[in-house]
């Protein structure tokens, strides 16, 4: 296998990352998720390495993330979330439990993930994947500084005043950068700005 | 109208950021999960945020897989069953606090099962172990009506979450479900109110700071 560069643009799209993943779920189609793989794995490594996981232990990570996605592709529901947003999840909750069995290794290895996937949903009719597509678009569009302080949060795990130190920012310029951020977000969703 | 839509004290919108990031210590990712477990608005913004983590992953710069990647990835999935769909789903407007699934995977006989721990007249708590690798505090604290906390800052942010009864104190009234998501900076004196007690779920990083000659008393005995 040769290094994977980004999946075909068409197959990016929340729409078209859903059709995948939904092949996956439906018929157990293994070349939608090779295609899943090739975008998704080299990305949850990187990810994965932010927080400090050597390329090895990434990269074993990254499998195990994806391993998730096939065994529990049953359990994808598009109503709920778009593939894009459901994959994150789980590489989010995986690295959570990584980073506390590296706390604490003698933890039980039985005990209940920290952030279970989220049981009920409202009974509002949502359309995840145009609504994620607005927030896909929302996040490309922001000014830099904002783009960089929301990634510094979501990819490098990093606290606010953790962000604070890294950019040399006082702490209320990295929270009214974000809060700035989500804002312009949530405009593009077209919901009310508290 | 359903009892969900009864929530009026929500998590401030960087605080469910930090949840959806996965970027909150354990306590308070703990307590977090359980007011969105509960809180239709919550739960929507909360995936909103889990969406924009998609786009930043997307974006990321991406590392070469190794070259047998793909290979040892399909020997593992070959022994692995895979999951089948979920029989049930919890009906969307359960309000049974007990059941609440993040909090139940922490106490897991519920809340009528739980050994308090008396720390004053009509207070008493119980720590419960939820310390990840990131360090907080999470306590239940049971508070009988008619009694009050003393007046007390946190140095930190502290989340509250009502599971059962109701308080009231200078930020408003909060019930069940509700939840104070308060900075260091808010000086309150919680007041039980109602006919049953008050019982708290709360996280904490930091010490509560009284500030009463009552405070100053009993902090050692309460140990927040």
């Amino acid at each position: 296998m040769t290094a994977p560069g980004p999946a075909p643009r068409a197959k990016t799209t929340p729409e078209g990352m859903n059709a995948l993943l939904l092949r996956v779920a439906g018929d157990a189609d293994r070349d939608a998720f090779n295609a899943l793989f090739l975008f998704f794995a080299p990305r949850i490594k990187s990810y994965l390495m932010k927080i400090g996981a050597a390329a090895d232990l990434a990269d074993d990570l990254a499998q195990e993330a994806m391993l998730r996605v096939w065994r529990r592709a049953k359990l994808f529901d598009p109503a709920k979330a778009s593939a894009s947003t459901w994959i994150f999840t789980i590489a989010r909750n995986l690295r959570i439990d990584a980073a506390r069995r590296a706390a604490k290794p003698d933890l039980d290895p039985n005990e209940p993930a920290l952030l279970p996937d989220h049981e009920p949903e409202p009974d509002q009719l949502i359309d995840r994947s145009s609504r994620d597509e607005k927030i896909r678009a929302a996040f490309s569009a922001l000014p830099p500084a904002q783009y960089e302080v929301v990634k510094l949060h979501f990819i490098d795990d990093l606290a606010h005043s953790e962000i604070a130190e890294r950019l040399s920012l006082p702490l209320g310029t990295v929270k009214s950068r974000l809060r700035l951020a989500f804002e312009k977000i949530r405009k593009e969703l077209g919901d009310c700005v508290e | 109208m359903t009892a969900l839509s009864e929530i009026r004290h929500h998590p401030k919108p960087l605080t469910l950021a930090a949840y959806a990031a996965g970027n909150l210590d354990e306590a308070r990712a703990v307590v977090i999960a359980t007011h969105v477990s509960l809180c239709a608005a919550c739960r929507l913004a909360a995936r909103d945020y889990e969406s924009i983590g998609a786009a930043c992953l997307e974006a990321v710069d991406p590392v070469a897989m190794n070259a047998s990647a793909l290979d040892s990835f399909w020997a593992r999935a070959g022994k692995q069953e895979r999951a089948m769909a979920p029989a049930s789903a919890i009906a969307a407007n359960d309000f049974a606090l007990d059941a609440a699934h993040p909090l139940a995977s922490y106490l897991k006989d519920g809340l009528d099962a739980i050994e308090w721990r008396p720390v004053a007249p009509g207070l008493a708590q119980v720590v419960i172990p939820a310390e990840g690798y990131r360090p907080g505090v999470l306590r239940l604290l049971k508070v009988s009506p008619g009694v009050q906390i003393p007046r007390h800052t946190h140095g930190d942010e502290e989340l509250t979450l009502i599971l059962r009864g109701s308080y009231t104190d200078e930020v408003g009234d909060f019930a069940r479900g509700d939840l104070a998501d308060l900075d260091g900076e808010v000086l309150h004196a919680p007041l039980a109110v109602g006919d049953e007690p008050c019982i708290c779920l709360i996280a904490t990083s930091a010490p509560l700071r009284f500030r009463t000659i009552f405070g100053r008393l009993v902090q050692p005995f309460i140990g927040l």
